[in-house]
């Protein structure tokens, strides 16, 4: 049994469709990312499964049982806001025991509870402090304790580490998969950061326009991505539109561009490429057996570090090229080069 | 122009502002009922207040009212501004819109027409109409003040109360309260202060016999004025200021805190 | 029509919902805005409907519908001047107020560090909020035959006539001013707040001497909070009467002094409610005006 189930959930505002027909499940333990750009739903989905949106239609179930009618403080779950929404007026240890208050838990529990609470966070010894008085992280992590010691059946989590500078969202990212690990509390979470997704995920769900585009593990997701929408969001697409002939995509250009995926024979279809897939070199030299090959000339390099981001002109298009940074100095400005892929890196993507 | 210029420009606008009030309760202290000079101090003025049996029936009537008003227009003042903040209606922005007349129509056009109503309809005139007609005036700015502190904290502490199992009357008495605890607090006592120095609604609305405070002077100041209305006003200027500073000790004008 | 069963109960908790939803506002709005209607929209009604009546319409008196009040505002030249002295003194008010309140704001913004500011700032609406009549008689004190203003005359000089200030059109002036200034100074000071620094910095650092970048930078971005000030002052004042009353005596008479005297002691009140309305269509009008001005700061007031 799933621990999340929604099916054919509806949501309109007006003309607009927030969810349109979205079904999934997620199982027991799970680490669900809900992963979108603004206004494709994910929040909506989010707040739907919390309570705080009633769809138009569809359903959604948690532990099996339906909740469309069920309030938002009888629902059994766990959230954390995008500000954390913790309680002005209260100290850290009253945000916490909150939960268990509100349900008539005895004060010798709430404060074990709460101990432990802020034990798994790595926050013993604040109890005292105004929420004012902490740090981005430090309330991040009183907000997951506060969420957490109601021991919900699942932890909502919207945009949790959105306020949080760059570094400290790493380090967090790897915390909360270790306490999410520990507890082995069903969680669904928002982001619109695709690199967090893929971190924390064990499933991801791309959403566009209310619609569920794709959903599975993150490699998967991102080596197999099924419409050009996912392949372009979740990391950058290189993508060759063309007429599929015998084995080949076959560009307005003239390119064949060779897949070991099948393709849908003399109908139009899009195979997308990672930049990273596609291997640069000299003219002279030549492709293994089957690989593909075009000839290109370097329109401009972007140094980045550890990589170097390449724009490529190569017959009808432009495409990207991620190379290691290992040579001395970057390609120039205007060289003539080769591009090769294996077959298996063409991607056929639906439009 | 120099930082000086500027700090003349301020002291000089103080002094314009301050300087009556402060003769004002200078003269309350001068034995003199003709204000001559040079002044010899005396407490006389406030000594016939305490035996001014108008004055001071006029003055427990405006506390009674202000009390009165304070309760009723802070409840559903803050009401209001939790469905406005909590709802989203058509006619909502309507209903928003329609505070401005009670503060932006002159009260001398509220106050006659309430006036015209009131006597029509048989509620009267009296006290229950001047309280009716202070609720009225101080409903808009409590909404506002209560308004602005409830969009400050937004919504999301109260989800945040319901996904921890607290139901609608929980949340609302330990989250919602205790957080706009400060803006209500800053409303009531701005409806204190809007009835108990509310003058022209008062005015219409008060039949011979019966008045509050500030109608009372009006009339006196009409009659010819005596120290006694000095001494009075004196004590009426410290009182709402004194209330105003306990507003902005707990609102601050830029609402934050 | 044909309706399935399956969607009908799916839709059932939502729209039960819905209606809960519904009758809660209701529930919260209503009390505070029934109060509104009985003590704001039905008076104003009201007072539209006797402004059309030959007499007030108690006891056994019939009345009947007349357009006679309206008429007379138009055909007697004594309201036309009562209404021009009206606009004048608003005119005349609200010019002071913008004279001395802008820079007296500016001052405040601009050249008080932040913990005087505050407390300057406290100091200069703190009179706003205390009693206004009695503010108004503060000033007889001051400028009444041998007030503080004779005395401080006769102190330079002892031959000095008196100046008698009191019950002239200037005092009148003096005491709204000193009623209103504190408005002035207020929006000014929050649309001056409102302005980024950086932006000024901007001016500068594009060649503009302080001069122009204050012309050119400052002034137009606090210009709406100016003119919500100026309305905000224009319009009672216009609709004033008990200062012109206490500090004008009989050069006090104005449009608000008359009406007064319909609804107290002349007792025609379909004649006062008829100026009134006229009083108000001249307030709309104004209202009306302002409001593409008006209704930015307080669409970001109220937060949309």
């Amino acid at each position: 049994m799933s621990a999340v189930e929604v099916r054919n959930a509806v949501k309109r505002y007006g003309a607009l469709a927030a969810l349109d027909e979205v079904t999934l499940a997620v199982p027991e333990g799970e680490f669900f990312g809900l992963l979108g750009p603004s206004g494709s739903g994910k929040t909506t989905l989010l707040r739907a499964i919390a309570g705080f949106v009633v769809p138009d239609s569809g359903e959604i179930r948690i532990d099996g049982q339906r909740i469309e009618g069920v309030p938002v403080h009888k629902r059994g779950i766990g959230m954390v806001f995008q500000n954390y929404a913790l309680f002005p007026h209260l100290s850290v240890f009253d945000n916490v025991a909150f939960g268990l208050s509100v349900r008539g838990v005895p004060a010798g529990e709430i404060r074990s509870r709460v101990a432990e609470a802020l034990r798994l966070v790595r926050l013993s010894g604040l109890e005292e402090r105004r929420p004012r008085q902490l740090s981005g992280g430090q309330q991040q992590r009183v907000a997951l304790a506060r969420a957490l010691v109601t021991r919900p059946k699942v932890l909502l989590l919207d945009e949790p580490l959105g306020a949080l500078d760059k570094r400290l969202r790493q380090e967090m990212q790897v915390e909360l998969k270790l306490i999410q690990r520990t507890v082995g509390i069903t969680t669904i979470f928002v982001t619109h950061d695709q690199e967090e997704a893929l971190t924390l995920s064990d499933r991801i769900a791309i959403l566009s326009e209310g619609r569920l585009v794709q959903v599975g593990p993150p490699a998967e997701v991102y080596e197999r991505p099924a419409t050009r929408f996912a392949a372009e969001f979740l990391g950058e697409a290189n993508l060759f539109a063309g007429r599929a002939e015998a084995g080949a995509l076959r560009t307005p250009s003239g390119l064949a561009i060779f897949s070991a995926l099948p393709l849908p024979p003399g109908r139009e279809a899009i195979l997308a490429v990672r930049p990273e897939k596609i291997q640069l070199a000299d003219l002279a030299m030549r492709a293994p057996d089957g690989a593909n090959r075009i000839e290109g000339r370097i329109l401009r390099s972007i140094y980045s570090g550890s990589s170097i981001a390449y724009r490529v002109e190569v017959p009808g298009q432009e495409l990207t090229v991620f190379e290691q940074n290992r040579a001395a100095r970057a390609r120039e400005e205007g060289a003539a080069v080769a591009l090769t892929w294996a077959p298996e890196h063409s991607i056929p993507v639906a439009p | 122009m120099a930082p000086l210029a500027f700090r003349t420009v301020l002291a000089l606008v103080l002094l314009f502002l301050y300087l009556p009030l402060a003769v004002m309760a200078v003269m309350a202290f001068n034995q003199s009922p003709l204000y001559a000079l040079p002044m010899v101090f005396d407490t006389i003025w406030f000594e016939r207040l305490a035996q001014n049996e108008r004055l001071i029936g006029a003055g427990l009537n405006s506390i009674l009212i202000a009390l009165a008003n304070t309760v009723i227009a802070t409840a559903l003042g803050t009401m209001a501004a939790l469905a406005f903040q909590r709802y989203t209606f058509r006619g909502s922005s309507l209903l928003q819109i329609l505070l401005l007349p009670p503060i932006t129509i002159p009260w001398l056009i509220i106050g006659t027409a309430m006036l015209v109503l009131f006597f029509w309809t048989g509620i009267g005139r009296g006290l229950h109409a001047i309280l009716l007609g202070h609720v009225a005036l101080s409903l808009p700015y409590v909404i506002v003040v209560v308004g602005a502190r409830l969009r400050s904290f937004g919504v999301s502490l109260e989800e945040a109360a319901a996904t921890l199992g607290a139901g609608p009357w929980t949340t609302f008495r330990r989250v919602t309260l205790p957080v706009i605890a400060p803006g209500v607090v800053a409303a009531a006592l701005f409806a204190f202060a809007v009835s108990f120095d509310q003058f022209v609604i008062s005015y219409f609305l008060a039949p011979p016999g019966v008045s509050t405070l500030p109608v009372e002077i009006y009339s006196a100041i009409r009659k010819g004025f005596t120290p006694e209305i000095n001494a009075i006003s004196t004590v009426i200027i410290l009182v709402s200021m004194g209330l105003m500073l306990a507003v902005a000790r707990l609102y601050r004008f830029g609402g934050e805190r | 029509m044909t309706v399935g069963a399956v969607p009908a109960a799916r839709a059932a908790p939502v729209a039960r919902a819905g209606r809960e939803r519904g009758l809660a506002a209701a529930g919260l709005i209503g009390p505070a805005y029934l109060w509104l209607l009985l003590t704001i929209f039905l008076p104003l009604s009201a007072m539209l409907l006797f402004s059309f009546l030959t007499v007030a319409p108690f006891g056994a008196r019939e009345a009947e519908f007349t357009l006679k009040h309206y008429a007379a505002f138009f055909q007697k030249e004594f309201y036309r001047t009562l209404t021009w002295r009206s606009l004048r003194l608003g005119f005349d008010v609200t010019f002071w107020c913008v004279l001395i309140g802008y820079p007296t704001a500016l001052a405040l913004a601009r050249h008080v560090p932040g913990r005087w500011r505050e407390a300057l700032f406290l100091l200069i609406v703190l009179p706003f909020w205390s009693n206004a009549l009695v503010r108004v008689f503060s000033w007889t004190m001051v400028l009444r035959g041998g007030g503080l203003i004779d005395q401080a005359a006769q102190a330079v000089w002892p031959e000095a006539p008196s100046l008698g200030i009191l019950f002239t059109y200037p005092a009148i002036v003096v005491g709204l001013v000193h009623s209103f200034l504190p408005y002035m100074i207020l929006t000014c000071y929050l649309s001056l707040q409102a302005i980024e620094p950086s932006l000024e910095e901007a001016a500068l650092s594009l060649g503009a001497s302080p001069l122009t970048s204050f012309r050119r930078v400052t002034l137009p971005l606090s210009l709406p909070g100016m003119l919500v000030g100026v309305v905000l002052i224009f319009v009672p004042v216009i609709g004033s009467f008990m200062e012109p009353r206490i500090l004008g005596g009989p050069e006090g008479i104005m449009l608000g002094t008359v009406i007064e005297d319909q609804f107290t002691v002349v007792f025609n009140w379909p004649l006062g409610a008829a100026l009134s309305y006229i009083l108000l269509a001249i307030v709309l009008l104004l209202i009306a005006l302002a409001a593409p001005i008006l209704g930015r700061p307080l669409a970001a007031a109220s937060g949309r």
